[in-house]
């Protein structure tokens, strides 16, 4: 089903929906986005070409999450409550949406479900928009997403003059839009000119085809050293990835709580070892655990690739390097003797 | 720029010949004109791909503290590298005698952030002169003013030439007004005692932990940080009140006095947080207390880095 | 081991019903946990597989993985030992009789038993990472699972008789006639009657016959790393040769991302590995 949402509305819709559930829409903070809870006088930020800067992972894993309230003394223990009210997070684009569902097979893996996460992905509604006309940075088709792929989402919005069209993709979003008039057989046809156009605007960035093969392949090589030579080990790439899920638990005494925070293989302290030992010591080996794990072991785990393509980490890296370049560059790189 | 980037190259092709250097870093030119990266030149690499111009973000200084002693260094400085590269000599992390300074004057470094706030993210094509930067954003070229796009810390330099480089390239540029570095000083100054906190807090807060401030610093080469110490565990690592705005007081206290203002901190920060103000304000209490200014030479150290028996602190006599 | 809905980072509530120290120069220390509630001990007891480890948490001080070293059959309680290295383990060997401390677990795979029925079983071991094969030794010598497995052979090796952990029961072990057992010291020592030697050394001589057999060595990584290509030699195939890996590790339940190797995750996939697996994975450990 598609309906028409005209832009005078939106803030209409999204107050109605803000009476039952607590609503998330891109926001303006200094010169960058976030996703923030919605009030009357939010000012959407909906026209950037790309994502929000800080990610919307951090809706379901927040970088900083209470796990549990402790006494010390006592070594007695409180849960907190984990179910949020229902939530709606507006605005979200296909390539965080995607990483959403990637993040599932790992928080709410077969074995052991974390409750923390999946407690908030049941509670929430993902309605997506598209993107019109994709940046430079981004390259979510090279790894088999698209500017308005569906993957994850409930509904996904289309940009035309005035209004949106909006696809309705599961049934928890049908009743969201039902009050609205429905898109005319133009519109759509519109539309899917408009996402054809975007989808072809966006050229492969490096080839995925043996791409694993060729990086276990060089895991020992020298490519490693060229590539990280001017990483400098800040967790900006990790943090802002839509992807990346690693955290530490502490516990902090002042407060009696223990959290869960965000981590990131890139810094040296995330694989120290009580015994002095550290597994990767450099930034190389801490390079290439991040590329390897999203483009090698995520195969291993579920055949696809753990990133979606969405460029923060190329557009936010404060010494300019370029995964997509990285990548190429691994392609290219001649297997060298292995020496044991 | 072309021709400083020749004479750039013939510089550094001298040093391998004569075999002056093993590794000289500099700027090379990336995939996007607007993100010139750093890079490592070896004797025999091709220097193609050098680049040299207003959009080179990084304090190349970074980079020294990961060498051998022995290795010796060729590196590219402008004013505020040079003095980093001085404050890590006087902080003995690299010797002097093998370290070749190239200099260059610094006519400001540019802040795309300035310019995409006009434009759009989605910038292409890049030019600039002495006076204009112009950048193409969907087929369109923007022209601005130099000064109008120049990262805030470039607009307070004082010392744009390079201090005792081996070799400069370039004339040297008219040192700035001492008053214009007291600018960011003057405006936290300017506000009363609660709204300076709100300020801090508001800024500090915003904070992820992702420590690029931290590694984006030449003067920030601790082996173990403080925030990584384990235990004690001197602050919370949690994104909480107590936990960020411990970490950017103490790294503002830590810079006392090394702090040569270059600003990469705040240029490498994702979520946009001023750091300037504080790390200016505790070099112009060094400055007026102790007549100190960082890295102006490579041979006196930080007045919280020496003691000597005339020190009027009572603790000490 | 499955959460069935429980919130897996909830640690049992348990009380240390025994704490002494193992070595005379009171680096490792033993802590004896009792359930606080049956139904967790039914739980545990029910899930629980010698090789397993659990995450033990000490509100205000974190949490820490260590192997058990205890088997079911042993009783109601579940045995740690707990070398002194960092803050936790500082903080855990000031606990006594009577303290509480939390538990999650049990986590990981823990030896393959099942696989290994009908085998001859060769546990090599060095340092405090004896204690799973200790429990694992335990398991075998009820006579309930006795005959599951043919000959024993153990070798433990520490680096001076002080260090030597389990001393009266393993003591003991001289008087069976159901397994071998091969004590080694790092340097002479007068009273010391075993071997002495690094451990590779010991199983060099004491060279066990591969022939339906399987090694497990569990040691300090240099001990590990020296002791595989050792039974290589013996013949031992790789698909035989079992080992347990040590990594940090915080949630225990393969969700923070920290152990991870390749495609595996040690507290989950692991940490019990054979020389087979290992091989197919990047060398990051």
């Amino acid at each position: 089903m598609m309906y028409i949402l005209e832009k005078k509305k939106l803030n209409k819709i999204l107050s109605t929906w803000a009476q039952e559930h607590e609503v998330f829409v891109p926001q303006k903070v200094e010169e960058y986005s976030q996703f923030l809870p919605y009030t009357e006088d939010s000012e959407l930020a909906l026209k950037s070409p790309h994502n929000t800067r800080y990610p919307p992972k951090a809706l379901f894993l927040p970088q900083s999450e209470v796990m549990l309230k402790f006494n010390n003394r006592t070594q007695k223990y409180e849960e907190v409550n984990t179910t949020p009210k229902s939530r709606l997070v507006f605005g979200v684009r296909p390539c965080d949406a995607k990483a959403f569902r990637l993040l599932d097979t790992v928080f709410d893996a077969e074995d052991y479900a974390d409750p923390y996460w999946k407690a908030k992905r049941d509670a929430t509604i993902l309605i997506g928009i598209g993107c019109e006309v994709p940046p430079s940075t981004c390259f979510c088709t090279t790894v088999g997403g698209g500017p308005f792929n569906q993957d994850g989402l409930d509904a996904i919005l289309t940009e035309l003059e005035g209004s949106y069209l909006v696809q309705i993709l599961t049934e928890k979003a049908e009743t969201l839009f039902a009050s609205l008039s429905p898109a005319t057989i133009e519109q759509e046809k519109q539309v899917e000119a408009i996402q054809t156009k975007a989808h072809d605007s966006m050229s492969p960035a490096f080839e995925t085809d043996g791409l694993k093969q060729k990086l276990d392949q060089i895991f020992e090589s020298s490519y490693w050293d060229k590539i990280s030579e001017s990483c400098l080990g800040c967790g900006i790439c990790t943090f802002l990835c839509p992807t990346c899920f690693c955290f530490d638990i502490v516990d902090e005494v002042q407060r009696k709580e223990r959290v869960r925070n965000w981590d990131t293989c890139m810094f040296r302290i995330y694989s120290q070892e009580a015994s002095g030992h550290n597994p990767r010591p450099t930034r190389r080996e801490r390079t290439r655990q991040r590329l390897m794990h999203k483009y090698s072991y995520w195969l291993d785990h579920i055949d696809e690739i753990g990133c979606t393509g969405c460029g923060r980490c190329v557009r936010y890296c404060p010494v300019g390097l370029d995964i997509r370049a990285m990548l190429r560059t691994a392609n290219t790189h001649e297997s060298e003797a292995v020496h044991a | 720029m072309s021709e400083l980037i020749a004479k750039l190259k013939s510089e550094i092709k001298r040093l391998f010949d004569e075999d002056v250097v093993d590794v000289v870093i500099a700027f090379k030119k990336a995939d996007s004109p607007l993100r010139p990266q750093p890079a490592f030149y070896r004797k025999g690499d091709s220097l193609e791909d050098l680049e040299y111009n207003s959009l080179c973000q990084n304090n190349l200084a970074n980079y020294l503290t990961r060498y051998p002693h022995e290795t010796r260094i060729g590196i590219v400085v402008r004013g505020c590298e040079s003095r980093s590269v001085n404050a890590l000599v006087v902080e003995k992390q690299h010797p002097r005698e093998n370290l070749f300074k190239i200099g260059i004057p610094c006519q400001g470094i540019v802040d795309l952030r300035k310019i995409v706030k006009q434009t759009g993210e989605d910038v292409s094509g890049y030019k600039e002169d002495q006076e204009k930067i112009s950048v193409v954003f969907k087929n369109k070229e923007y022209q601005f003013d130099r000064k109008d796009v120049l990262h805030d810390s470039c607009l307070r330099c004082v010392h744009p030439n390079p201090v005792n480089p081996d070799v400069l390239l370039g004339d040297p540029l008219p040192e700035g007004d001492p008053g214009v570095l007291r600018q960011a000083v003057e405006s936290f100054e300017a506000l009363t005692k609660q709204e300076r906190y709100t300020w801090f807090q508001q800024e500090a807060e915003r904070c992820i932990r992702c420590y690029a401030c931290r590694e984006a610093c030449p003067m920030c080469y601790c082996t173990e940080c403080f925030v990584d110490h384990n235990p004690p565990r001197w602050t919370e690592s949690t994104i909480s009140p107590a936990g960020t705005q411990a970490w950017h007081i103490i790294r503002a206290f830590h810079q006392t006095g090394r702090c040569t203002s270059c600003g990469a901190c705040e240029r490498a920060c994702p979520m946009d947080i001023k750091m300037t103000y504080l790390t200016d304000k505790l070099n112009e209490d060094m400055l007026n207390q102790y007549d100190f200014a960082p890295g102006m030479d490579d041979t006196t150290q930080p007045p919280f880095a020496s003691f000597n028996l005339d020190d009027k602190n009572r603790f000490v006599a | 081991m499955h959460n069935n809905g429980h919130n897996p980072y909830k640690p049992t509530p348990m009380h240390i019903v025994r704490a002494y120290y193992e070595s005379n120069d009171r680096s490792l220390k033993t802590l004896e946990l009792v359930f606080d509630h049956q139904a967790d001990r039914d739980e545990f007891f029910e899930a629980y597989n010698p090789g397993q480890f659990c995450q033990l948490s000490i509100f205000g001080k974190g949490e820490a993985p260590f192997g058990v070293a205890s088997a079911a059959w042993e009783g109601d309680f579940v045995r740690f030992t707990i070398q002194k290295m960092g803050s936790f383990t500082q903080y855990a060997h000031q606990l006594q009789a009577g303290d509480a401390i939390g538990m999650r677990g049990p986590l990981g795979n823990g030896f393959p038993l099942e696989d290994w029925k009908g085998k001859n079983l060769v546990i090599i071991g060095g340092g405090c990472a004896f204690s799973t094969l200790y429990a694992l030794t335990k398991h075998v010598h009820h006579p309930q699972n006795r005959p599951d497995f043919d000959q024993l052979v153990v070798i433990y090796g520490a680096r001076t008789s002080g260090l030597c952990m389990y001393k009266h029961d393993i003591q003991s072990w001289y008087q069976r006639d159901d397994m071998e057992i091969h004590q080694a010291i790092d340097v002479p020592e007068e009273d010391w009657s075993h071997h002495v030697g690094y451990v590779p050394d010991v199983v060099k001589n004491v060279a066990p016959s591969p022939e339906n057999a399987v090694a497990v060595v569990c040691g300090p990584p240099i001990m590990t790393k020296y002791t595989l290509p050792v039974l290589v030699e013996l013949g031992f195939a790789p698909d035989t040769i079992f080992t347990s890996l040590e990594k940090r590790m915080k949630c225990g339940i393969g969700k923070c991302g920290r152990c991870n190797i390749g495609s595996k995750y040690i507290c989950k996939d692991g940490p019990v590995f054979s020389l087979a697996e290992l091989q197919e994975l990047p060398d990051d450990i």
